[in-house]
């Protein structure tokens, strides 16, 4: 039989933008907003668990029922739940691309009662310790463009 | 059948070309709001209340990856069952009457929501067309649908003016809709004048950009009985896949339609389409669909179905009337067309449909379409016997 001649595999490149403009609604919106001009965190309250959604939202999940206005201003100090570091760059949605990214990632559990993923200020290994108390520091001029860019990391705190 | 299924309840918002005031859970759940209260049900899963949900949406249009996620809080499967179907939703309707059929649920929140404004509807489509073989071709729904629209009129005759027609039908019959986006007074002329976009499609001949929602709940017939005193019953349901590529078909034919409007018949028993159904809802994005589909539906032969339009047979008060609700022309989005189709033809069985009610209507056709040039085609049979 006569020999399978070498096959040559032929790759179809494409390359698209695909661009989105999402609303956040009313109730990201107005989250959203607070930290842009105030430098807030907001969130609403379930009526009926009297828990605090977050991010907040129209509907309590667990409850299945309509959330409403009842609007609290959150602490942005918590304590970190667990962290880990950088391996490989991420993606930058606003740049389309892969970016290095120095700072460790946590979760954080805020003083009233949610966790929040975000970026730890502190890139000292020796010094990273679940449990360590931290606050956010905000962008100077916010954005409003959500969570992470109008905080850009949270910092260490005494307590 | 052993068993039947009923649709119980029925919801859709408003359509409406960009509701940036909501997120796309938030635009769901007026929808679904408005089917709880209807039945007074709640989520559980003892038999008492809506033990799963079916949510249909599109990860492209919704720009994630699971675009189920954006529901989540909202349509109860929180902690609970959920499905999603990606396709059209008269599916999700079909899946939802398959997990009630296999014993597995009693009752079934059903919901789809989409934003086109959130998008750029061209590029999206462009993604539904195979990356190695057709997509570098650049063509979006609107031109490979024009070249389906042209092959249609050259085989069988069909002209402008009777998609022109199908426009001016529809847009009219949406004065009569309170859901309905763009209800509009326009003659064949002023269809025929519309800005060209793709030869032969004008902009009267294709909908607006849509965000809408709809929900409704599905129980099987001991529960239905109970839930309601007007249940819609399923009588009939398939669905059917062109072949994908343009090339592989002759595009002034549908046979996937064909084939799933013979299942779907013969679950039901209709013998004579025209004859048996009393009101119709079919998704046409673009006017030439609507005639090309009523064929594939086996309204009259292939090719007939100009003249079915010019004799006013599916204008109201005709044999037939398709899409009193004013039909995807008058604005629905993409995924949930279909079950505005399906929402619509409830509401006429119930006899509830204000103004643009058929009277006396007893069995409805609804149907569905995914994709360009009828991809994949579903069809919903409904009685209220």
């Amino acid at each position: 039989m006569a020999q399978e001649p070498s096959q040559e595999y032929i790759h179809v490149a494409y390359t698209m933008s695909r661009p989105y403009r999402w609303s956040a609604g009313k109730y990201l919106s107005k989250l959203y907003k607070e930290m842009r001009d105030s430098k807030k965190l907001v969130t609403n309250r379930c009526p009926k668990c009297k828990e605090l959604l977050w991010p907040p939202q129209m509907v309590c999940g667990r409850c299945k029922v309509r959330a409403g206005d009842d609007w609290v201003e959150l602490s942005d100090k918590g304590t970190v739940a667990g962290y880990t570091y950088l391996v490989y760059p991420l993606w930058d949605p606003h740049a389309g691309k892969r970016v290095g990214e120095d700072h460790p990632y946590a979760t954080i559990l805020l003083d009233d009662g949610m966790y929040m993923v975000s970026r730890l200020e502190e890139q000292d290994k020796e010094k990273l310790k679940v449990g360590m108390r931290v606050q956010a520091v905000w962008r100077e001029e916010g954005r409003g463009r959500g969570l992470d860019e109008d905080i850009l990391y949270f910092r260490t705190i005494e307590q | 059948m052993a068993e039947r299924v009923a649709i119980v309840a029925a919801a859709q918002t408003k359509y409406h070309p960009d509701r940036s005031d909501v997120t796309e859970g938030e635009l769901a759940y007026e929808a679904i709001e408005k089917v709880l209260q209807e039945t007074g049900l709640t989520y559980a899963d003892d038999g008492t209340g809506i033990d799963s949900s079916v949510t249909c949406s599109q990860d492209f249009w919704d720009g994630r990856t699971m675009s189920n996620l954006n529901i989540i809080s909202y349509d109860g499967s929180h902690l609970s069952c959920e499905d999603k179907i990606a396709e059209d939703s008269t599916n999700a309707v079909y899946c939802a009457f398959g997990q009630i059929l296999s014993g597995q649920h009693d009752i079934v929140l059903v919901v789809s929501h989409c934003k086109e404004s959130q998008a750029e509807k061209s590029i999206i489509e462009n993604a539904a067309f195979d990356p190695i073989f057709m997509r570098l071709l650049g063509f979006d729904f609107l031109t490979a649908n024009a070249l389906q629209a042209t092959r249609y009129m050259y085989k069988y005759g069909v002209t402008a003016e009777q998609f022109a027609k199908v426009a001016v039908k529809n847009r009219g019959n949406a004065k009569n809709n309170p859901f309905a986006q763009e209800p509009m007074d326009i003659t064949v002329g002023d269809v025929l004048r519309s800005k060209m976009l793709v030869d032969p499609i004008r902009l009267l001949d294709t909908k607006p950009t849509s965000d809408g929602a709809c929900a409704m709940i599905l129980a099987r017939e001991e529960k239905a009985r109970k839930l309601t005193a007007k249940p819609v019953w399923i009588s009939g349901v398939s669905n059917c896949y062109e072949t994908h590529y343009l090339g592989d078909r002759d595009l002034a034919d549908c046979d996937a339609l064909v084939s799933a409007a013979r299942r779907a018949y013969d679950m039901a028993g209709i013998t004579d389409p025209l004859r048996e159904i009393d009101v119709a809802e079919i998704s046409e994005e673009y006017s030439y669909q609507e005639l090309l589909w009523m064929e594939g539906l086996g309204f009259c032969g292939r090719g007939e179905a100009g003249k079915l339009i010019d004799a006013g047979v599916t204008q109201m008060g005709g044999q037939l009337p398709v899409n009193p609700s004013g039909g995807m022309l008058s604005g629905n989005p993409t995924v949930v067309a279909g079950m505005a189709r399906v929402a619509e033809a409830a509401q006429q069985l119930r006899g509830e449909a204000g103004d643009r009610q058929v009277p006396g209507a007893g069995v409805a056709l609804t149907h569905g379409v995914t994709g360009f040039c009828g991809q994949h085609q579903c069809v919903v049979v409904l009685s209220n016997k």
